[in-house]
Formats: C-alpha cells, sequence, structure tokens
C-alpha cells in the first residue's frame, strides 16, 4: 500500500531524510527505531504533509497515488494517520465537533453523504467503548489541559473513528507509564486487521513488548541502515545503536 | 481648525443656552481629533474638519425588525429622537432630562459632579453642545426586570448628516434591567454619528447591557458609555463591534462604591477598509470592588484594530481585584492591532492582571486539524469561531447569544470566503 523510494527532505538548508526507501503491505506492522535525530519524527511529518519539510528528491506512493502531491486533509482521506508526538491543543473544540467536521469532510471526499447526528452519536459509543475512552473527555476541548496520557488515549481514540488504511504512530510511547502504554497498546493491537498497516516510530524498545512488529528498520542520519525481524529491536534493547553506528562510521 | 463655514452653519441651526455654547467654543477650539492626540493616535477624524455636514438631522420614521424573543418594551432613538414604542413596563419610566431632575432635586448636584475623564474628547463637547433635553429611562427602586428592553439606536439622513445623540439611564436601588441595543443605520450618506450613554447604577443594583453594533459602511460611529457604579452594584457590559466604516467605544467605569464587580466583554471584527477602537476606562475610587475586562478581536481584510484599557486603582481604592485580557487573531497578512494596556496603580494592598496577545492561527493546531480530514478553510472556521465563542457564551440570554452569534459567524466566514459544511 505505501511505497517509498530514495525519499530526501530537507528544513531550510538542512537535508534530513537523505533517500528512504520502505515498502508496507497491508496487514504489516513495521517499527522504525533510531537514536535521536536520525529522522525518524521527520519521516512519520513527510508522510502526513506536514509544510514545514520540502521533499527535494524521491517519490511516496499510497495505494498507487502520488502521496506527495496531496493536502494533508486529503492524505487523511485516502486512509492515512498520524498519531502525533505531541497532540496539539485546539482550544474551545470539543472532541466530539472536530470528529463530527473531520469524519464529514472525509465522507465528502469520498463522494458519501455526511452522517447524521443519529448515525454519528451511535459510531461514536461503540468507539468510546472500543478503546475505553470516557465521554467527559471528549465533550471537553480538545487535548486542552489533556494529561499526556488522556492526550494519547484521544489519539488511539480518533484513528479508531477514522479507521485508517495506514495509521503511523510518532513515538506513541514517550510520556506515557507503563498502564497508559498498556492501554494505548491494546487499543493499536485491537484495530488492526489484515486490510490495514501500522508503522511504529518509537525510541525505545518498550513498545514493542505490546504491539509485536513484523519488521525493524533502523533509521541512522536519514537513512534506513539496517532492518529486521522482531529479533533486531531485542537486539538493540540489549546492545543499543553502537555496534550498527560505528559498523557504519 | 475647523472651517469658519461648519461653525457658522452649527450656530445657524441651533439657538444655544450659556453652558452649550461653552461646550460649543471647547469643541470648536479642539476641532476634530487628529492623530497628533494621543488617545486617538490610530483613529484621526481629521477629515471631518473638512466635512459639509447637515446639522440639523432629518426626522425619522423607521420600524426595525421586531425579534422574535421576549422583550419588555421597545425604546427608539432614531436621530437623536427617544421615544418608547408601545407601553413600558411597571416602575420604568421614560422622561426628558429636564422633568427627571424636576423630579429628583437632590440628584442633580450629584450628577453635575460625577467628574467623567473627558480629557481629548472634543466629541463628547460637541454633543453636549447639540443635544437639549434628552430622554432618561428611570428605573425605579427595586423594579427587577428579567425580560430585555430593547433599544433601536438608528441613525439616517439623505445627505451627510451629523447626528448628535444621548441618553440617560437611571437605576435607583435594588433594580435590575437588561438593556439590549441594536445600534443600526439606514443610509448610503456619510453619517457621523456622535452617542453619548451615560448610566447612573445605585446601591445594589444590576444592569445587563449589550450592544450589537451593526451599522454600514458609510457611517462613523463614537459611541460614548459612561458608567457610574454605587455601592454593591454589578454591572455585565457587552460590547459587539460587527460592521461600520469606523467605530470608537469610550467605554468608562467609574467605580463610587465598595462590593461592586464591573465586568467589561467585547468583540470586534473588523473586515476590509473599517477601523474599530475600544478605549476602555475603569476607575476605581474606593475600596473592595472587582472588575474584569475580557476584550477578544478577529481583525480580516486590511482592517485596523486598536484597544487601550486604562486602569486607574485610586489611593483609596485598597483592596481593588483588576483583570484586563485582550487576545486578537491577525486573519489577514494585511490587517494591524494597536493594543496598549495602561495601568496606574496608586493603592498597596491590590490584585491587578493584564496580558495582551496578537498572532495567527496556530500553524500547528491547523496542521493539526487538517491530517484528520478536515480542510484548511473548515480548520481555520472551527478555531476563529471558537475563538470568539468564549465572548459570545458570557451571555445569559440564549436567544440573544444565539443571534449575535449567527451574526458574527456569518461577518467571519464572509469576509474570509470561509464556509463550515
Amino acid at each position: 500500500m505505501l511505497s517509498v523510494k530514495n525519499l530526501h527532505a530537507r528544513i531550510g538548508e538542512k537535508e534530513i531524510l537523505k533517500g528512504i526507501n520502505l515498502e508496507v503491505h497491508a496487514g504489516e506492522v513495521h517499527a522504525i527505531m533510531g537514536p535521536n535525530g536520525s529522522g525518524k519524527s521527520t519521516l512519520a511529518s513527510v508522510l502526513a504533509g506536514r509544510s514545514d519539510y520540502e521533499v527535494s528528491e524521491g517519490s511516496v506512493e499510497f495505494f498507487g497515488k502520488d502521496l506527495l502531491d496531496l493536502s494533508p486533509e486529503a492524505r487523511a482521506a485516502e486512509g492515512l494517520f498520524l498519531a502525533f508526538q505531541y497532540p496539539v491543543e485546539i482550544p474551545g473544540v470539543s472532541t466530539t465537533n472536530f470528529m463530527k467536521s473531520a469524519i464529514n469532510e472525509i465522507r465528502s471526499y469520498r463522494g458519501q453523504d455526511p452522517m447524521d447526528a443519529v448515525q454519528f452519536l451511535k459510531m461514536f459509543k461503540e468507539k468510546m467503548a472500543y478503546v475505553n475512552i470516557d465521554q467527559s473527555l471528549l465533550s471537553r476541548a480538545l487535548n486542552e489541559g489533556f494529561s499526556g496520557g488522556e492526550k494519547k488515549r484521544n489519539e488511539i481514540f480518533q484513528m479508531a473513528v477514522l479507521e485508517p488504511k495506514l495509521a503511523i504512530l510518532d513515538e506513541t510511547d514517550s510520556g506515557l507509564d507503563i498502564d497508559a502504554l498498556r492501554i494505548v497498546a491494546e487499543g493499536v493491537n485491537k484495530l488492526k486487521t489484515p486490510q490495514n498497516a501500522t508503522i511504529l516510530v518509537t525510541h525505545y524498545q518498550r513498545l514493542l513488548d505490546y504491539i509485536i512488529p513484523d519488521f525493524v528498520h533502523v533509521l541512522y542520519k536519514g537513512k534506513i541502515v539496517k532492518s529486521g525481524n522482531k529479533d533486531l529491536a531485542l537486539e538493540l534493547e540489549e546492545r543499543g545503536y553502537d555496534w550498527i553506528i560505528s559498523a557504519l562510521d | 481648525m475647523l472651517e469658519k463655514t461648519l461653525v457658522d452653519s452649527i450656530k445657524q441651526n441651533h439657538s444655544l443656552t450659556q453652558a452649550k455654547q461653552w461646550a460649543l467654543e471647547k469643541f470648536i477650539d479642539k476641532g476634530f481629533p487628529t492623530s497628533k492626540w494621543e488617545e486617538w493616535k490610530y483613529a484621526s477624524l481629521k477629515h471631518l474638519n473638512e466635512h459639509h455636514w447637515q446639522w440639523s438631522p432629518e426626522t425619522l420614521s423607521v420600524n426595525l425588525p421586531k425579534p422574535a424573543w421576549k422583550h419588555s418594551a421597545i425604546i427608539q432613538t432614531l436621530n437623536g429622537n427617544t421615544h418608547s414604542e408601545g407601553a413600558l413596563p411597571q416602575g420604568i419610566a421614560l422622561l426628558s432630562v429636564s422633568e427627571f431632575m424636576a423630579q429628583n432635586p437632590t440628584f442633580e448636584s450629584v450628577w453635575k459632579a460625577r467628574n467623567p475623564i473627558l480629557d481629548q474628547n472634543s466629541l463628547y463637547d460637541l454633543n453636549e453642545a447639540l443635544t437639549s433635553d434628552y430622554a432618561v429611562l428611570w428605573v425605579k427602586k427595586g423594579v427587577k426586570i428579567a425580560v430585555p428592553l430593547l433599544h433601536h439606536y438608528v441613525v439616517s439622513g439623505q445627505e451627510d448628516t451629523a447626528v448628535q445623540s444621548k441618553i440617560f439611564i437611571y437605576l435607583e436601588e435594588d433594580s435590575e434591567i437588561t438593556w439590549f441595543e441594536q445600534q443600526r443605520s439606514e443610509s448610503s450618506h456619510a453619517i457621523l454619528s456622535n452617542y453619548v450613554q451615560e448610566i447612573w447604577v445605585s446601591k445594589n443594583a444590576h444592569l445587563t447591557l449589550i450592544k450589537d453594533q451593526d451599522l454600514q459602511q458609510s457611517i462613523t460611529h463614537v459611541d460614548h458609555t459612561f458608567i457610574f457604579q454605587q455601592e454593591s452594584s454589578l454591572v455585565d457590559a457587552f460590547t459587539f463591534s460587527i460592521n461600520a466604516a469606523y467605530l470608537r467605544n469610550n467605554l468608562h467605569f467609574y467605580i463610587d462604591g465598595p462590593q461592586v464587580v464591573s465586568n467589561l466583554n467585547g468583540l470586534y471584527v473588523p473586515g476590509e477598509d473599517q477601523l474599530m477602537d475600544t478605549h476602555s476606562v475603569v476607575d476605581h475610587r474606593m475600596p473592595h470592588s472587582e472588575s474584569n475586562e475580557l476584550y477578544k478581536g478577529v481583525l480580516m481584510g486590511n482592517a485596523t484594530g486598536v484597544f487601550n484599557g486604562k486602569i486607574f486603582v485610586r489611593p483609596d481604592a485598597q483592596k481593588t481585584n483588576a483583570f484586563q485580557s485582550c487576545k486578537n487573531v491577525l486573519a489577514s497578512d494585511r490587517a494591524t492591532m494597536n493594543t496598549k494596556p495602561q495601568l496606574e496603580i496608586w493603592a498597596d494592598d491590590v490584585k491587578c492582571s493584564h496580558g495582551t496577545t496578537t498572532g495567527q492561527l496556530s500553524d500547528e493546531a491547523l496542521f493539526y486539524m487538517r491530517s484528520r480530514g478536515i480542510s484548511k478553510a473548515t480548520a481555520q472556521t472551527l478555531l476563529l469561531l471558537a475563538f470568539v465563542q468564549q465572548v459570545i457564551d458570557k451571555l445569559a440570554h440564549a436567544e440573544i447569544r444565539a443571534e449575535l452569534s449567527k451574526k458574527i459567524v456569518n461577518k467571519i466566514q464572509a469576509s474570509l470566503g470561509l464556509t463550515l459544511s
């Protein structure tokens, strides 16, 4: 579903991604790991369409479409979802109203009729039960005054509502205690189907105890320098990144 | 300097008493404010000195649409003439200031000693000179009317006209009203709408004052609202500045007793070729009182916004709590906002705070929303509406709140070319 070829991206004069190649198929879970500053979050941002980055070379196809040519909202409507490392506070807009707008704009993009209030409420309640989130959180202004755990749980809830084909979770484990981590991971696992795929961007192996990846990629200085299965993550946990880096430098 | 022809025209059209002659001399001496006057730096009216005005407005008869919601009375001020449409509720009277003072002889001397801050306000002098025997709305002791009184303030002219209007609202002890004022115009000609509203709020009285300012692009509107609050009184003031080429609000609160609460809420949404200027004054003259100011602005097109918030805490006003907040969004690269909080604190045991911010919608927030499938235009609309809603939501009256909310949403969407699906 996702085909990244020789992707280069820069912010200002600084090149951060220096030729990424990545193939993701339906049903797969990919983990992208790497030391700080290796370009992990940049890759997530570029795929979601953040305008701070300029793609200077390479291509990204998503179900055969040129992803880089689409606006962030069109990418979402095509089935891409980014769970933010730092979910943004949206003062004055409740999660409920926010999601209602999102759902109906996506439906309009896909040529579907808008969901009426009754249908929406029914679907919303099902998803709430599914990821075990409280109603009171959803009627509050989105992310405003939420704890770190509440913000991440809300991201997973949004993912449940939007049912993306490809979910990119950017450092979803950062700032979470072990209980919150487990709840978030359970949500992600529940939402996994043979038709969708997940990319986990993470610094630590910890999250991978709960979400088992099919592939692990090590990103360093803007390139994928090593790929393997879940055992690679365990090896990284044990030995750190130095053994890979020293072999390269 | 005012043109001599203009001065002659004023003198010709109005027979002036000695006091009014004196007020006119003051106005003639100063003229219309220019950008050299500190308080009018961004809102000069210098060009009016050259303008040929009709100084005697035509008699007006208009019927604005009546609201669907319940109102206790309709009072009209049409080109400066105030009357009530139909009967007023029990305990409320509308009479001329001379009749009112004749019936309240002890109040007259108190009133004359009220001493508002009038430096750099030549338009007040002009109004003083040209308004005679204006109307007083008298709310008697203990009268509480929960249903809003609707005030239609309208200016109009078949030629370029200067309109002077004045009204005085007197709330006796323990009384309570909601005054909802719709400021409107019906003219394609240039109109100088110079309005003075003075309000006396006696002990334990409660006033909710709502101004809905929606005038045409040919209108220059200057609104002076001076509120004098006595012991334990409460005023909730709302100013919604929606349309007019030029809107200037001089909103003054004089806190003349202890345990007073003054709440000032304002929202201005100027668009292309519009200027909206708020100059608020909260003058804490007595101890143990509280004032809260919440102002917000969305500036669109090439709009200019001004906020100057003065808070005085006089030496006697110990234990004062005074808060001020002014937040603005520049929704266009061509819009400008000028803010200036101005606190003068002479007492030592007080709590005062102020904060002003002016910025654009957060790129982070917009990207976050777009990454969920919300288009840029919808994201902008949602953020702006949430931003203004905080002020609108403070209105307790549900139907007025809904009416104003709709109007403000429409203005913002039309100015920015946004739609909400």
